[in-house]
């Protein structure tokens, strides 16, 4: 089960978190497991024997700064107590979590209240917004917990809401606003400490479908703006590719399969990761430079050549219309070509696969 | 179980087996009735009634000297008194050398409009007004203050105490499993049973009644203190936790002020539950309208009576309808805009109000003392006597016809059979029925409790209180599931039954008795009714609760299949809210026992009686106390029984 797991490698300094050998087990004594084999069985396995259920087993990985890196499992795989484990809001079992060299799970109370009102924040599923307190004081509360002057506090809480298209709502209370609305309100109060890390664990999961969409544009506007480092949680598979640079696959505690969404879908590791990737169309979530080939012999090549890291989907128009094939560049790089009868191809592909399930 | 399982079939059916057992009993309590009935007439003490007396001897003998009472309980009651009779002399009794208390009666009907206005609304604060002046048009202000005086005073000190044990209850589960033993005993302590130790210990007066009320009302309010912040949503807690949240800040930033509104509640009920009390403690001293309905009682003046239970309804209303409203207020968005300014004007002009009629009522002889033209008190009471004259000679039948009836074909024929058996076949047949309904364990605690009432030696009168709770419990349940499936089913009928609930649950037991008696005379009739009225709306309210939530789709699937109403109501609503029907029954039997025991004051006989003679007559107060003993022992297995039945019922179908 763990050969999936990618080899450990040594913390690297310009990862925002590593996270090495990270174990969650519920349960009473639960650290007297991990080191016996018991901690290989399967989850029902080890509930029967134990009456412990491991959430999360053996979780090792890297975020590099500015990173969206996506966790993305079913109810029950463990992905939520793997965030929290993060920032210790549940207590991980064994193992490490590095931020700036520094092991948060060796921190202490106060050391790690500092870390969370200053360097992390997190956005909830169900927002998680104090009822009581208007939009403003909700947003301001990290501040206000730090010590922060009100007028200070006010002055920033009033800046973020704006970044997040909340104007004019600053006075209301949590009550009065919609989900969507709400959701935008957790967005603002993690962004008002100017976190380094922010963790968002299925917060758009409780939003109609439209709503949730604009969410993920404004989330994505968010991370070209800021450029924030992001853990991601969800259990939508297209919002994952939508979002994530890079995307874990969580499966019974398990991290079964870590890689970008193009990876994800052309390899899937095994049959469990193929199974979500098959519904997504190849061709929206390849780069062109994913598939471009060398340009055959006495290949016509014509038009404005499109940019390696475009989804292909965005320029299959382009492609269609040219004369001949499209040029494929990675700055003043040429990498190939693509043709018509390669989109041809992807788009069959992505119909069959489609009607197939 | 394991002693079920080698029967047969048919006999491992409970009901089967109740009936066999109830069959059995009243076989043999008719063959052997009257004797081993360990009658005993009031005025005979046992070794253990003499023992309690010597007892009580001693502790009022060692007031003076023994350190716990020099430097504990004397200390005690002084500080308590004392704050009690500065509230007193605030709003009920002038100073010595005064003539009026510092604040006269316009003062008062002013200052508590204004509070309510400022914790509500004008609509609340002008019907509260009303009602306290309705107290003093009663003829009965100074009364009524009393009444308030120590409500109040009382409602401070628990919540002084209450609220931060609440709190830290709900914060730490290790307090809560310390405290929670304490609270289901207070919660099945029938009131009538704290007064004569209490009493004992702090000298009849302020002290022991102020003290008696906080030991009933604590509980109530730690009770639902803690439940206010267990029950607060885990999202925002966690979120504040995220944020870096100390946890001195995640208790005042986050839990206190989510869990506001049903702290306020819990106000509410310790509120409500002190009145309650306070009239009650009376019988120990307590200032207020205790006392005239106690009066009215003993000398069985209906009129009089009338007026002072009137008052106490009135008080109840008014304390009521005034925490009702702060709660809502609590829960409301603060207004903004014009709103605000409105308000804030109301609120200026509201103090000086105010300040002006405290000040009228300091220095105008109209303003301090309730203008004697305007009560109206002798008049309702004579009016009340009139009616009670009139039903009673016109409905003959149905009021003492009633009672005679009932008293004869039911109450005497059930009483015959549990205080007329010889008393260990009455054990026997109790701790079987505890075997069938509860399991082992609790028929091994009834043999033992019971058992412990005849080493008492006031088997009988336990017996004869027995009968009259159990009589008014199958009532009460009968009548609280019909309305109770009914209100449940239907929101117009809710609606229409939620004003006598409301009613029912929030007036003071005491005040039943003064109708019933006027209706019914004195007699152990009476005191069922009382229990009834008493103990119904919670029952109806439980039920309806149980009904309401059995999930739609479930009845809808019911209906669709082709069910009639019966069917629908039988086979679907009753069986999946049983766990609260049994819950209802449990609570109604608590209850009805409070009362029945206070019935006591009306002809009932029984424990109740002689925990009430024990206060009056000094040979029989040890008699008393052992009484206020077997009433707890008598409840504890009553409880045991209902609640062991209950869980039950929840393992089975697992």
């Amino acid at each position: 089960m763990t050969m999936t797991s990618p080899a450990p490698v040594d913390v690297s300094t310009d990862a925002a978190i590593s996270v090495r050998g990270l174990w969650k087990i519920f349960g009473e004594k639960a650290s007297d497991i991990i080191d016996s084999p018991d901690a290989r069985l399967p989850r029902p396995e080890l509930l029967e024997k134990t009456g412990c259920v491991a959430a999360v087993r053996d979780a090792s990985f890297d975020v590099a700064n500015g990173e969206v890196f996506v966790v993305m499992g079913l109810s029950g795989s463990g992905k939520s107590t793997l965030v929290r484990c993060l920032t210790r809001l549940i207590e991980p079992t064994a193992g490490e979590v590095f931020f700036e060299g520094e092991d948060i799970l060796t921190a202490s109370k106060s050391r790690l209240r500092e870390l969370r009102r200053t360097k992390f924040s997190m956005v909830f599923q169900h927002f998680g917004l104090l009822p009581h307190r208007r939009v403003i004081d909700n947003i301001a509360y990290s501040l206000e917990v730090n010590g922060v002057k009100k007028e200070t506090r006010h002055e920033r809480a009033m800046e973020v809401i704006d970044l997040v298209g909340l104007d004019g709502y600053a006075n209301h209370f949590p009550e009065q606003l919609s989900g969507g609305m709400q959701q935008r309100v957790g967005l603002a109060r993690a962004l008002a400490v100017n976190p380094d890390v922010m963790f968002l664990d299925e917060p758009f999961s409780a939003l109609d479908p439209l709503i949730r969409r604009d969410m993920q544009n404004e989330v994505k506007r968010l991370h070209q703006d800021l450029n924030k480092t992001m853990v991601f949680i969800t259990h939508d598979l297209s919002e994952a590719m939508k979002l994530g640079d890079r995307i874990a696959i969580m499966r019974d505690g398990d991290i079964v399969q870590m890689a970008t969404p193009a990876d994800l879908v052309m390899h899937p590791v095994d049959d469990y990761v193929a199974d979500f990737t098959n519904d997504i169309p190849k061709s929206h979530v390849l780069t062109t430079g994913y598939i471009a080939r060398p340009a055959l012999e006495g290949e016509e090549v014509s038009g404005a050549p499109v940019d390696a890291d475009a989804i292909v989907r965005d320029v299959i128009p382009q492609i269609v219309a040219s004369n001949g094939a499209v040029g494929v560049q990675r700055g003043t790089e040429v990498l190939g070509v693509i043709g018509k009868n390669d989109i041809l191809h992807l788009v069959a592909e992505d119909a069959s696969e489609g009607s197939a399930t | 179980m394991s002693t079920l399982e080698s029967l047969p079939a048919w006999m491992r059916k409970r009901s089967t087996l109740v009936f066999a057992v109830l069959g059995v009993w009243i076989v043999l309590g008719t063959v052997f009735s009257g004797i081993h009935t360990l009658e005993l007439s009031t005025a005979t003490n046992t070794p253990v009634t003499d023992w309690f007396r010597e007892l009580a001897a001693s502790i009022r003998g060692s007031r003076a000297e023994s350190p716990l009472f020099v430097y504990f309980f004397n200390p005690l009651r002084g500080a308590i008194e004392g704050f009690i009779e500065l509230i007193r002399a605030l709003i009920a009794v002038p100073a010595s050398g005064n003539i009026i208390p510092v604040i006269g009666w316009l003062g008062v009907v002013a200052l508590v409009g204004y509070i309510v206005y400022a914790s509500s609304n004008w609509r609340t604060s002008l019907l509260s007004m009303g009602l306290l002046t309705a107290c003093g048009m009663l003829g009965v202000w100074t009364y009524t203050m009393d009444t308030l005086a120590m409500t109040i005073g009382a409602v401070l000190l628990s919540l002084a105490i209450a609220l931060p044990i609440g709190i830290w209850a709900g914060l730490n589960d290790r307090v809560m499993a310390f405290i929670r033993p304490v609270l289901d005993l207070a919660q099945i302590l029938p009131t009538l049973v704290y007064l004569a130790p209490l009493a004992l210990v702090f000298l009849i007066g302020i002290a022991a009644a102020t003290i008696a009320t906080m030991i009933y009302s604590i509980p109530i309010c730690v009770r639902i203190t803690a439940h206010a912040i267990r029950s607060l949503k885990a999202g925002p807690i966690e979120a504040a936790e995220s944020m870096g949240s100390t946890r001195g800040q995640m208790l005042r930033k986050v839990q206190l002020p989510m869990a506001r509104r049903t702290i306020i509640l819990g106000i509410n009920q310790t509120t409500l539950a002190a009145l309650s009390f306070v009239v009650i403690a009376a019988l120990i001293g307590a200032p207020g309208l205790g006392k005239p309905v106690i009066e009215a009682l003993t000398i069985r003046n209906v009129g009089d009576g009338v007026v002072a239970g009137l008052a106490v309804v009135f008080l109840a209303v008014m304390l009521d309808r005034a925490t009702t409203a702060a709660v809502q207020h609590s829960g409301q968005l603060p207004p903004e805009g014009a709103a605000l300014v409105r308000r804030r004007i109301g609120l200026v002009i509201g103090a000086i109000a105010t300040v002006i009629a405290i000040y009228l009522s300091r220095f105008q002889l109209w303003a301090a003392v309730f203008p004697e033209e305007l009560v109206i008190g002798e008049y309702i009471a004579n009016a009340a006597d009139a009616v009670t004259e009139w039903i009673t000679s016109t409905f003959y039948f149905l009021t003492i016809g009633l009672n005679e009836n009932f008293t004869i074909h039911v109450l005497n024929r059930i009483e015959g059979l549990l205080a007329n058996t010889p008393w260990y076949i009455t054990i026997i047949a109790i701790s079987l029925l505890a075997a069938i309904i509860g399991g082992r364990f609790v028929a091994i605690l009834s043999a033992v409790l019971l058992g412990a009432i005849v080493l008492i030696g006031l088997w009988n009168d336990a017996m004869v209180t027995l009968t009259q709770v159990l009589i008014a419990t199958a009532i009460v349940m009968l009548i609280g599931v019909i309305m109770g499936v009914l209100a449940g089913r239907s929101a117009r009928i809710e609606r229409a039954l939620k004003p006598i609930l409301d009613a029912g649950q929030t007036l003071p037991a005491f005040v039943y008795l003064v109708p019933v008696l006027a209706l019914f005379g004195p007699s152990r009739f009476a005191a069922i009714v009382c229990g009834v009225f008493y103990a119904t709306p919670v029952v109806v309210r439980v039920v309806a609760d149980g009904v309401r939530g059995v999930p739609s789709d479930m009845v809808e699937a019911a209906v669709s299949s082709g069910s009639s109403t019966t069917q629908v109501v039988t086979k679907v609503q009753l069986p999946a809210s049983k766990r609260s029907l049994l819950l209802g029954a449990n609570q109604g039997m608590i209850f009805v026992l409070a009362v029945v025991v206070i019935g006591g004051f009306v002809g009932a006989g029984g424990l109740g009686y002689l925990v009430i003679v024990g206060q009056s007559k000094p040979e029989l107060q040890g008699k008393g106390l052992a009484a206020g003993l077997a009433i707890v022992l008598l409840g504890v297995v009553m409880d045991r029984i209902a609640q062991a039945g209950a869980r039950r019922n929840e393992k089975k179908p697992a």
